[in-house]
């Protein structure tokens, strides 16, 4: 059996020759990280960014590179998910856009904060992460509504803001319920007093009052009003 | 105990029940936040609250290494400290920094990265408070009459973890580069260098609680602790494979992710044919119990299921998500908390000179604990499965996920009720003990701890 001198270099040898392959898979890695295209675009604004992120401890909540807690959303992916009009808007006042769900500090950010913060979330988005977060195989593609075929074309507030809860034709988020009918069971008028206030006409429910000029509430009702 | 100044152990080890009674309150706090009921959000938001919990676990772990270490190595060197005096400034000094820190969180006051939140203007504290420690514990071991391998052990691990603590403190402007860094700090604490802490404990206490030979007993420990860094280090890879860095480390981390559960698995073996071995049986049966059981949890909590999900294959759904949290748990419990509580049921009889061992209520806290922590660790094994087949797989939204998931936590709640009851019997008993006294010295000789120490 080993003796104790043979247990100690084991000890000894072991450590520093697994601490010497590490410290060269280090050099190795970094030189790999800092020859990338990231390193290329980390900005002043990205770099801000992730001192807001870490100033206000958003790890303590949310992951980022599947890091952090596991109270909040993976934002790795979140500019390509809710894209940077919706995050804009989220940050502003965040227990407004989703009222009576999990509450997320309301941090009184600037505008140039805010933008400093969706440079940060862009920049990891674009990270080459090997494959994570992984896309769900399971997810069902039914086709409801042929969207190409509507008459009148998404406005671009729908694509900023609605699809992240709300889908229609099968693509979009599914905190809200499909919009793929929504034009069979409310007419125009009603479309628009609901965008204006949703939490008036149903008190507690969990839509949003957004931040929409009249222009905007018109040309959502008068697409969504045409989804039969 | 040996020595007068080994009651500078018993101050640490009541700092340490304060702080893990806290650690317990803010776990409780998320918990609930968790069912939906935050009602103090206002005040302790939820990352607040896991700043707390988590930075208490890391501080009272240490600080109860911390006091293993002010009454092993007297014990093992055969003196007194080197000056009292810095011991109890460092305690001090240690507590100061751990109050400003928690108060701190409270006020967006931070650095927010992982376990590494303590704001860095006290991180130059900390240096400044673990390099005390580190001379104290030091200068006696360098001056002591003989020279054990248990007491080398701790103290090269205790001087790789303060080593270990400054790749934290650099500043990266990616996010990559920095989580690589961060890594090096939690990882290779919890599964390097506080492995060798928990070593040298381990074998301390084993070489006390089984009377089986110190020359035995040291052997297996280099074996465990060359186990743990052939693994450990290499193994730091499994945190790196999606965080931006070469292909490659999935393939080292996987590999030597999969070497892991060996350095656990001999820790268990060892433990069980030392006391399997032992001519003799040691009165304080409950630090046995510990002792052996430390060893035991460790594998099924950090070997065990640190395994289940650290083939990239699986971590790709499992990573972020409450997997993690489930094995985080277990794994702390089984090989630092249980540990410390070993040392802690072992110390205090001796320091205080009363026999108050194999005591009802310190049998209920052994059980009551343990089965509620494997309660927790099952309630958030069952909502990380369950997250990880809606979120990842089938694609659902998070907050959708999280309100499907929400009735683990009651069980998860439930738990740890059963789980801290076990803690307050513990402290209930530590209280019992009542504080050391001089009285004590040459307790030993009532258990006959004196008598094997010189047959090794």
């Amino acid at each position: 059996m080993l003796t104790k001198f043979q247990a100690k270099l084991f000890f000894l040898v072991g450590t520093f020759l697994f601490s010497a392959v590490f410290l060269l898979l280090t050099y190795d890695s970094l030189k790999y990280v800092y020859s990338s295209p990231s390193s290329k675009t980390l900005s002043e604004e990205v770099i801000r960014g992730k001192e807001l992120w870490e100033k206000n401890n958003c790890m303590g909540c949310h992951t980022i590179l599947g890091e952090g807690a596991y109270y909040a959303p993976e934002l790795t992916k979140v500019y390509e998910r809710r894209g940077p009009e919706w995050i804009r808007v989220f940050l502003k006042d965040p227990q407004a856009m989703y009222p009576g769900e999990r509450k997320m500090v309301k941090y009184d950010f600037s505008e140039s904060q805010i933008s400093d913060i969706i440079a940060f979330l862009k920049w990891n988005g674009e990270l080459d992460l090997k494959g994570f977060p992984p896309k769900p195989e399971l997810k069902s593609s039914t086709q409801l509504v042929d969207s190409a075929s509507a008459a009148i074309v998404p406005p671009e507030k729908f694509k900023q803001i609605c699809t992240a809860c709300h889908s229609v034709g099968g693509a979009g988020g599914n905190v809200g319920p499909a919009l793929d009918s929504v034009g069979k069971k409310y007419d125009l008028a009603y479309l628009q007093n609901w965008l204006r206030d949703p939490q008036k006409i149903k008190p507690g429910t969990a839509m949003p009052k957004l931040p929409l000029s009249d222009s905007e509430i018109k040309d959502l009702s008068s697409y969504l009003s045409q989804l039969k | 105990m040996k020595y007068k100044s080994q009651k500078i152990a018993y101050w640490f080890f009541a700092t340490c029940m304060l702080l893990l009674s806290l650690q317990i309150v803010y776990g409780f706090v998320m918990g609930f936040a968790r069912m939906g009921f935050d009602v103090l959000h206002d005040w302790v938001p939820f990352n607040a609250a896991r700043a707390t919990h988590t930075n208490l676990l890391v501080v009272w772990l240490l600080t109860g290494f911390m006091g293993a270490a002010h009454y092993i190595i007297p014990d093992e060197s055969d003196r007194e400290i080197y000056s009292v005096k810095l011991a109890y400034i460092q305690l001090i000094s240690l507590i100061i920094v751990g109050v400003v820190s928690i108060i701190g969180f409270h006020l967006n006051f931070w650095e927010g990265r992982k376990f590494l939140e303590i704001p860095r203007p006290l991180d130059y504290l900390v240096v400044v408070n673990v390099l005390l420690f580190l001379f104290n514990i030091g200068m006696t071991v360098w001056k002591a009459k003989r020279y054990t391998t248990t007491s080398l052990v701790l103290y090269f691990g205790l001087f790789s973890a303060a080593l270990l603590y400054l790749p934290g403190m650099i500043q990266f402007n990616s996010q990559t580069v920095d989580s690589y860094f961060r890594w090096w700090v939690v990882h290779l604490w919890v599964e390097g260098v506080w492995e060798l802490i928990m070593g040298g404990i381990l074998s301390f206490l084993l070489i006390k609680l089984t009377g089986v030979d110190r020359e035995v007993i040291e052997k297996w420990l280099y074996v465990i602790v060359g186990l743990t860094f052939l693994s450990g280090i290499l193994g730091t890879g499994h945190h790196y494979y999606y965080i931006g860095v070469p292909e490659y480390w999935k393939w080292v981390g996987g590999f030597f992710s999969m070497l892991e559960p060996l350095a656990f698995l001999a820790m268990a073996m060892f433990a069980i044919s030392m006391y399997r071995k032992s001519g003799r049986n040691h009165p304080n049966t409950i630090a046995l119990f510990w002792t052996i059981g430390s060893a035991v949890m460790s594998f099924v909590g950090a070997g065990f299921l640190g395994f289940a999900h650290t083939l990239p294959q699986v971590n790709l759904y499992t990573h972020g998500t409450l997997i993690t949290a489930m094995h985080g748990h277990l794994a702390f419990w089984g090989a630092y908390a249980m540990i410390v509580f070993a040392i802690l049921t072992y110390a205090m009889p001796l320091l205080t000179g009363r026999k108050l061992w194999n005591n009802p209520t310190g049998l209920f806290a052994f059980w009551a604990s343990n089965i509620g922590m494997l309660g927790m660790t099952g309630a958030f094994a069952v909502a990380g499965i369950a997250q990880v087949y809606l979120e990842r797989k089938l694609g659902l939204d998070f907050l959708t996920v999280q309100k499907e998931i929400q009735v683990h936590f009651l069980g998860l709640i439930l738990a740890a009720i059963v789980f801290t009851s076990g803690i307050i019997a513990f402290i209930i008993n530590f209280a019992r003990f009542g504080v050391p006294t001089d009285e004590a010295l040459g307790a030993e000789q009532a258990s006959g701890d004196i008598s094997l120490a010189r047959r090794s």
